[in-house]
């Protein structure tokens, strides 16, 4: 009995400030959470609305009843986030959320292809670390802009010449995060189509 | 009476003005060194690192120093420390949902503000040992000189990197017909070290002119 008044004795300040800090962080979380979610919502459907602009609903697969799995770079079997761009009931192309190791952090991209899956119209970068002056400039236009219109699954990177068809110029002293990003749109394009293709969402290429 | 008074005003005064310069976080006690470094590649993260420094030191020094006489000396750490992560928590959300761009920029570092040692020394040092006044003093005089360094020193860095303040032009950049060529070193970390090593020399050396 002496035992636990001597536990209690001792610690009842922070039993009682665990259950109200407790308490505080849950309100504060109920309160924001869902406009934290709508945040991210948002980044998403603008970045995804500006690499399809003709469409203005991004409706995520599992909404449809769908769930792609692919297997990552890094080799393990992973969800990817894959959403229909519409504009009413019709189809423009779907927009994948991809991820890949960059030079010094992780790369997340929003990766957007035609309703064929055969041609990029674009991507853009959701979240990375890449170094300031170099690296980063994988989020300027005059990277992105080279993968527009590109056939998918096939890019490769070329280190100096002419950005002509499957061929993209990697930024000069930022060969590695260029490599990064052709490898985890020419990966994720691959394996998310034929997933894709698996699930009856689209068309076998030799229809 | 009076004489009494005026020395509890002294007492508040030296306490704000600790923080500020004679003991300031980062030129004088060197702590908070990894925001310090991290954060502060141009003013806007910087000035909201330290906004949200502030507000967590506030708060924990507030409740520190209300709970300071029901403390259990071998519990005290883990008081400070659960009354900081319950802050820092509060804060990290309040700018996941306000400010999502910014605290996408912060990054881990608004996380990590828990193991900001500029808290739990001023829980520590002050708030554990004076009344609320004093402890309030104290937090707003060590967050605000906190606050201020890193913005002088983000400011260098991001007028020395981009030639802006607050991405306002301040220098003409030299490939829009300027003079000025943007240094992309001073936006990385050794633009922190160097900076962070320059300015405390130059500290170092106004206070021992002084002395």
């Amino acid at each position: 009995m002496s035992k636990i008044k001597h536990f209690i004795q001792q610690s009842w300040l922070l039993i009682i400030s665990s259950f109200f800090f407790g308490l505080l962080i849950a309100i504060a979380s109920a309160a924001w959470s869902p406009r934290i979610e709508q945040n991210r919502i948002n980044k998403l459907n603008t970045l995804a609305g500006r690499l399809i602009p003709e469409a203005n609903d991004f409706v995520p697969l599992e909404n449809l009843g769908v769930v792609i799995e692919v297997t990552s770079l890094k080799g393990d079997k992973k969800k990817v986030d894959v959403y229909k761009a519409m504009a009413g009931e019709k189809c423009f192309g779907w927009t994948i959320n991809a991820v890949g190791s960059g030079f010094q952090d992780k790369i997340e991209l929003v990766i957007a292809v035609d309703k064929d899956f055969k041609t990029i119209a674009g991507f853009d970068v959701l979240a990375s670390n890449e170094t300031p002056g170099f690296g980063d400039k994988i989020k300027e236009d005059k990277f992105q802009g080279q993968f527009k219109g590109k056939a998918v699954a096939t890019l490769e990177l070329i280190k100096s010449g002419e950005a002509k068809d499957n061929k993209i110029l990697a930024i000069s002293g930022a060969t590695i995060s260029s490599e990064a990003v052709v490898k985890i749109i020419n990966h994720y394009m691959k394996e998310v189509k034929e997933e894709m293709q698996r699930k009856g969402l689209l068309g076998n290429d030799s229809e | 009476m009076t004489q009494n008074s005026e020395s509890t005003v002294g007492i508040y005064k030296q306490t704000l003005l600790a923080g500020l310069w004679r003991e300031n976080p980062v030129f004088r006690l060197l702590l908070g060194m990894c925001p310090t470094l991290a954060v502060t590649a141009a003013v806007k993260p910087a000035l909201t690192m330290g906004l949200s420094v502030i507000f967590v030191l506030l708060c924990s020094n507030i409740v520190v120093s209300l709970m300071r006489n029901f403390l259990k000396p071998h519990l005290r750490i883990l008081m400070f420390t659960l009354t900081i992560a319950t802050f820092v928590t509060i804060a990290d959300l309040f700018l996941k949902a306000f400010q999502p761009e910014m605290s996408e920029t912060l990054g881990p570092y608004v996380p990590l503000i828990i193991v900001n040692c500029i808290i739990i020394c001023r829980a520590e040092a002050c708030a554990s040992k004076n009344n609320l006044i004093v402890s309030v003093i104290d937090a707003l005089g060590m967050g605000v000189g906190f606050t201020l360094t890193l913005c002088v020193l983000a400011g260098i860095r991001e007028l020395l990197s981009t030639g802006t303040i607050f991405e306002i032009q301040i220098f003409a950049l030299a490939e829009k017909g300027g003079w000025f060529v943007p240094w992309a070193a001073m936006s990385m970390p050794v633009g922190a070290f160097i900076t962070l090593g320059l300015l405390l020399g130059l500290v170092n050396v106004v206070c021992k002119r002084k002395a």
